[in-house]
């Protein structure tokens, strides 16, 4: 595939994550910082997130699955979870995570449960995308770094 | 490169891998002025700062944490943001460091706590860069380096509180609780 067909590609695939809800301008903000002197930025945060939320995602689900639901404890986990999709722009993963709030207020453990398969739902689409996405990007620098070379 | 200017040595506590990471980003891509360290837990904090919870009888005789300003988040286990606070402005009187809390949460009484007790600022998350820029109005760095090599003594005036952008929640104006 040549480089502006990748290019092309990518385009398209960030897109469509901004029209589905995946992404939200905070990620736009992310693109942002990276430059020349950082030039991984976005793939580091990316990674950063995603093995921050699997760690919080595993918890929650020890947690909700207990007979006795420690609502506070799974609130906590929550909370870190919405900031996290917060700032890297993880629109739909915030708002699930905000709906998952709720329930731990009203101590509801089936509107937990609920909220949870919902968090994970979103979450997993954006890693997949997160992932051919990275992989697209990487591609594309491989091209230029041939070219320049 | 940033030329003939100052450093600013900005502390950042943050329990979140993600947030440390994209605020250290928004940081150093304001300008090389800021010298980033950024810790996960207010007790590292302490260390850095070389404070010791509690216990003035064991402080350094010559108190100089070397750091300029802290951007600390509110909501971290064991040590909150506001025990931080708390901890570094009993000291202040030795060397006053501007704290500034972040935090997700828009609650005016948590704004009007941070302030009673002498938070210079309230910013919400994620962070933009207006609020990165504002940090350099509240720093009073005493001995900085500039990156020409020279060493001197600089003094720059704290700016009034009453500096900030339209949208994040300002303490200047709130009533204190």
């Amino acid at each position: 595939m040549s480089l502006m067909a990748l290019r092309e590609q990518l385009n398209m695939l960030l897109n469509s994550m901004y029209i589905e809800g995946l992404l939200d301008q905070q990620f736009q903000q992310l693109q942002m910082l990276q430059d020349a002197s950082s030039p991984g930025f976005v793939a580091e945060v990316i990674t950063l997130f995603c093995e921050d939320a699997e760690r919080i995602l595993t918890e929650l689900t020890k947690l909700v699955d207990q007979a006795v639901v420690d609502f506070q404890k799974v609130d906590a986990y929550v909370h870190q979870l919405k900031g996290s999709s917060s700032s890297v722009g993880a629109q739909n993963v915030k708002l699930a995570c905000i709906q998952f709030r709720q329930f731990c207020e009203e101590n509801n453990k089936v509107g937990c449960l609920n909220a949870l398969n919902v968090v994970k739902h979103h979450y997993y689409l954006l890693r997949n995308k997160f992932d051919t996405m990275l992989q697209l990007e990487q591609r594309i620098q491989a091209y230029d770094s041939k070219q320049q070379n | 490169m940033f030329e003939g200017g100052v450093e600013v040595r900005v502390l950042v506590v943050d329990d979140s891998p993600v947030d440390r990471r994209v605020v250290e980003g928004l940081l150093k891509r304001s300008g090389s002025m800021f010298q980033v360290i950024a810790v996960d837990s207010g007790k590292r904090a302490m260390e850095v700062l070389g404070l010791t919870e509690g216990k003035e009888a064991e402080q350094p005789t010559v108190y100089d944490p070397k750091i300029d300003i802290i951007l600390t988040d509110y909501c971290m286990p064991e040590m909150t943001g506001y025990d931080l606070l708390k901890a570094v402005k009993e000291q202040s009187c030795r060397k006053p460091i501007p704290v500034i809390i972040m935090s997700s949460e828009n609650e005016p009484q948590r704004i009007s706590r941070c302030r009673a007790i002498g938070a210079e600022d309230y910013l919400l998350k994620p962070l933009q860069t207006n609020d990165v820029l504002r940090l350099r109005d509240y720093v009073r760095p005493t001995a900085l380096s500039p990156k020409t090599g020279t060493k001197r003594k600089i003094a720059i005036e704290m700016m009034a509180e009453n500096s900030g952008s339209e949208r994040r929640p300002c303490l200047a104006g709130l009533a204190v609780a």
